[in-house]
């Protein structure tokens, strides 16, 4: 079957005039409201570029004078911007280690990976290479009112995960019911979308499903469930677009086997150092550990912090809704 | 705003969203796409000179384009498109439009975008090429790879219609 130029017109123009009685409205407000945003941002941005050049060329400097000479006079005008550079990289401290709550044994897992953002509205995705099946994660903001998403993969490839106010920090573990049979042998990924504490997540909530499953009132708890539906998601992050905010995530898990070729094996040394300018979605493999521990008992994905969403293990061994005051488990 | 930019967004925002569907084929988004773009042209707005529709164009295409390989889509592709058993019966023709428009979701946005402004928007090749930025040639590329893919042949054109646009 071959079409004319002219089916093709006529398809568009009654696909481009199919809405009637539900023509989109211009709203001038929200449009100018959304390019002060974008300003916002690009503002923010040119300036962390700007700390990060300064920062780099300081350091290039510094490199380049002679050692006699770092002690004197002009050094220390070169040396001012290392410490501008130490401004961009504060933001919210990710614990050096999170506790295992759940299952007989109780140890402390400790960071391998961290990743700092300098933006919130979009998602990210962190990979990392897990050395046992308790891995776990802490995500903390500036803002302990924003709310965060997570997702990753459950023991049956479903996405599992949770969301709530970021509250200072929202953590949580896997262990063996949790994670799925492959998580030992590859590299693994935790999205994670921080959106800012205004952001309009019952518009849009309203606007996709109704705010379901919840109720009809559409409160904070119902709003905080509806962030587990991906379109509610993608909506919201259209919606407000990237705005300047700071946060980390952190990925926490045991300490690999002695033997393990790779000298970051030690997971229970302080926070990484991670690129602090990154407003992109992150990619690549974590330098995390990549020998694998054997897992050992241990029951379920659990709190960690009393802003941490519940969860508790179930006959299906992934991880089940618990929602607690301020955050909420879910299976999308 | 007494720049012209209300009247502009009062006067072109609906056929602004049209477009925008035909690139992202959900109204939602498509919402989302032009607010932005609108946005986006907001800031610029002192600094355009002429007629603002290139420039918006060119903005909906690019986030349209940047959105599309950022996100998931649920569409997915298929390699052949369904054949419908007899063309000259009328509820064929249901599915023929039907098989077009699933056809025209499986072009890669930049040939989306060609598509849409040459034959919805009827801007010239050209038009195209500086909305897109590229060069008539490559629009020309773009044009006959998606008609290809469409099975649009050129050569069968209704003399009315295309004498009444030229």
């Amino acid at each position: 079957m071959s079409y004319t130029e002219s089916d093709l017109r006529e398809l568009l123009n009654d696909h481009g005039h199919g809405r009637a009685g539900r023509e989109p409205s211009a709203h001038l407000d929200a449009i100018v409201r959304r390019g002060r945003r974008i300003r916002r941002t690009r503002r923010a941005v040119t300036a962390g570029t700007a700390l990060a050049f300064a920062a780099v060329a300081a350091a290039g400097l510094t490199g380049l004078l002679p050692a006699g000479a770092q002690r004197g006079e002009g050094v220390a005008v070169a040396q001012r911007p290392v410490d501008s550079a130490r401004v961009v990289t504060l933001g919210p401290e990710l614990p050096r280690t999170i506790p295992v709550v759940l299952g007989a044994p109780k140890f402390d897992l400790g960071l391998i990976h961290s990743r700092r953002f300098e933006t919130v509205g979009a998602g990210q995705k962190v990979t990392f290479t897990p050395t046992s099946v308790y891995t776990g994660f802490s995500v903390v903001c500036d803002d302990p009112r924003a709310l965060v998403v997570y997702r990753q993969r459950g023991r049956s490839d479903e996405p599992t995960g949770g969301s709530g106010r970021c509250g200072g920090s929202i953590s949580g573990h896997n262990d063996k019911m949790s994670v799925p049979s492959d998580w030992l042998k590859r590299p693994q990924s935790l999205e994670v979308w921080v959106f800012p504490a205004d952001a309009p997540v019952r518009k849009v909530a309203e606007a996709v499903n109704g705010c379901r499953p919840r109720d009809e009132k559409c409160d904070e708890s119902a709003q905080i469930a509806a962030l587990a539906n991906p379109e509610v998601r993608r909506r919201l992050s259209a919606l407000v677009g990237e705005q300047p905010g700071r946060w980390a995530v952190g990925i926490y898990d045991r300490p690999a086997p002695a033997q393990a070729p790779t000298a970051s094996a030690s997971p229970t040394a302080g926070p990484s150092v991670a690129p602090t300018a990154s407003a992109s979605p992150t990619a690549g493999p974590s330098v995390a550990p990549t020998a694998s521990a054997s897992p050992t008992a241990g029951l379920s994905v659990a709190p960690t912090a009393s802003a941490s969403p519940a969860v508790a293990p179930t006959a299906s061994a992934s991880p089940a809704v618990a929602p607690t005051a301020s955050a909420s488990a879910s299976k999308p | 705003m007494d720049d012209g930019f209300a009247e502009y967004v009062a006067h072109r925002h609906l056929r602004l969203c049209r477009m925008a569907y035909l690139l992202t084929r959900d109204w939602g988004t498509a919402e989302d796409v032009v607010q932005t773009a609108l946005a986006k042209a907001w800031l610029a707005w002192r600094r355009i000179e002429g007629d603002p529709d290139p420039y918006v164009y060119r903005i909906i295409v690019n986030t349209h384009a940047s959105w599309w390989r950022r996100r998931w889509r649920g569409e997915v592709p298929a390699a052949t498109l369904p054949e419908t058993a007899d063309p000259r019966d009328p509820a064929a023709e249901v599915d023929d439009q039907a098989a077009l428009w699933s056809a025209i979701g499986t072009l890669s946005p930049r040939q989306r975008a060609v598509i849409v402004l040459h034959y919805f928007e009827g801007r010239t090749l050209t038009q195209v090429a500086e909305i897109v930025g590229c060069s008539p040639g490559a629009v020309k590329s773009q044009l006959s790879r998606a008609l290809t893919r469409l099975r649009v042949d050129p050569d069968i054109q209704s003399m009315t219609l295309e004498g009444v646009r030229r």
